[in-house]
């Protein structure tokens, strides 16, 4: 896709909203970062290409007394879907472009890679930075290997043809899942000990998550219920952990976006991805799927339930 | 080497289960001393976070139990609880929580000796892992 489809449409989008909810490059950093456009001219800065990594549906819960255009991936779009589902966005405020999606990149691990800041040039199926330069499925989000989002599932204006790449094989097979999966039970209370123990309680983990919108009644702070207290420590901080993660069980679209705030790098999705799959397994759901599917754990089925013990 | 003394909270409904744990001990069925009782008006009270939580205040076993599936005092309870339940069950070995030491059961207030059998057989697999 080129911006000449995508920078018409945000400007006929911005027609009927009062803002689009897109990307424009860092002057800085040369990635993407997500940029708000009120007016055609700011129209013209928007971009997307596989930097565009943000899930933006984020902010719609944010924006409930404005119409909102929103610039949106495969997967995004589920997001989209699965807060409408909720109630918490209502339909017709806002209006969805759908882009094709390349796959996005992981920008934090190429910068650790290859420093922080390096200008990052995704071309000819190789990530290039400053002179060094990977296949690009060694450096795509995990999420992107198995993408079966390539169709947005709500779109409202289509900048070019929407269909996404079909997803790479993953690269390694040792990386950490993997090395999770391998571990008894034993060994996963001392990893998820070890790694709690470097959660600093910032919260940028809920407030990356488009999903998470209770706000100023979020459980993993309140006194009332105590679920957990404030005390920074791996105990305290798991907890709060599971406290999301639980609110979670079917409304986790897998975006990856509270792993990716996460400033200490915890391996939240390995707790997601696992809920997720069960919620699959059990219910044969998939959050944000379907503008009609009921969220499975405000339901029951009294003929299949129970069948699964 | 298997614990001797284990520590199992249960979560039962009031209508139910309460009731039939209460029939086991008026009608003198041996039953292990393990079981800290918890009595809610309904499964559907069971926030997952509960048992969690009950974990992470050093429980050794969580046992949850109420009305069975159509037997609900309200109706519907149960029929939620089951799907939260079993998430979490799935849920527990990624936790890093032995799945062994929690169940989730249906017990009515008629069934005192089967309140027996599933707290003496609980008991027993936690104390199997722990
Ligand atoms: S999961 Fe699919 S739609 Fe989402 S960023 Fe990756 S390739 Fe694009
Ligand atoms: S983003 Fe990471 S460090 Fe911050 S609260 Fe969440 S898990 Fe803890
Ligand atoms: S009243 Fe017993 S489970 Fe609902």
């Amino acid at each position: 896709m080129s911006m000449n489809d995508l920078i018409p449409a945000i400007k006929k989008v911005l027609e009927e909203v009062d803002v689009v909810l897109g990307w424009t490059r860092s002057p800085a950093a040369g990635v993407a970062v997500p940029a708000r456009f009120h007016t055609p001219d700011e129209a013209d800065g928007a971009i997307f290409d596989s930097t565009c990594i943000h899930n933006l549906a984020v902010h719609l819960p944010r924006l409930k007394n404005s119409k909102v255009g929103i610039v949106a991936k495969g997967c995004d779009a589920r997001s989209i879907v699965q807060l409408i589902v909720e109630g918490e966005v209502s339909r017709d405020r806002i209006r969805v472009i759908g882009v094709p999606c390349p796959g996005v990149i992981d920008v934090k691990r190429a910068w650790r890679c290859y420093g922080f800041g390096k200008k990052i040039e995704d071309a000819g199926g190789r990530v290039h930075m400053e002179g060094r330069s990977v296949p690009r499925e060694e450096i795509l989000l995990h999420k992107c290997h198995q993408c079966r989002d390539q169709e947005p599932v709500i779109v409202d204006l289509a900048a070019g043809d929407v269909t996404s790449m079909t997803p790479p094989p993953p690269p390694d097979k040792s990386g950490i899942r993997e090395r999770f999966a391998a571990m008894s039970i034993t060994e996963r209370r001392e990893f998820w000990r070890e790694q709690f123990s470097r959660c600093i309680r910032c919260y940028a983990c809920r407030e990356a998550c488009p999903l998470c919108f209770c706000r100023d009644v979020c459980s993993m702070q309140t006194r009332e219920p105590h679920w957990t207290g404030g005390q920074v420590n791996a105990i305290e901080s798991e907890m709060a952990q599971q406290v999301r993660i639980s609110h979670m069980a079917g409304r986790c679209t897998g975006c990856e976006e509270c792993e990716r705030a996460c400033p200490v790098g915890i391996p939240l999705m390995l707790l997601l991805e696992e809920q997720n799959k069960i919620i699959e397994e059990l219910f044969a759901y998939r959050a944000g799927a379907s503008l009609e599917d009921k969220p499975p754990l405000l339901t029951y089925d009294i003929n299949r339930d129970g069948g699964w013990r | 080497m298997p614990k001797t003394e284990v520590k199992i909270i249960g979560f039962l409904c009031n209508w139910c289960s309460y009731a039939g744990a209460d029939m086991a001990g008026t009608a003198r069925m041996k039953q292990p001393a393990s079981l800290r009782a918890v009595r809610l008006p309904c499964t559907g009270r069971v926030n997952p976070l509960l048992v969690l939580k009950a974990f992470r205040e050093g429980a050794d076993g969580v046992l949850v139990s109420g009305c069975h599936p159509g037997d609900c005092h309200y109706n519907e309870g149960n029929y939620y609880a089951r799907r939260r339940l079993e998430v979490l069950e799935r849920m527990l070995p990624a936790l890093g929580i032995d799945p062994a030491r929690f169940r989730y059961t249906w017990v009515s207030a008629s069934e005192g000796a089967k309140w027996a059998d599933v707290v003496n057989e609980f008991t027993q697999q936690v104390k199997q892992v722990i």
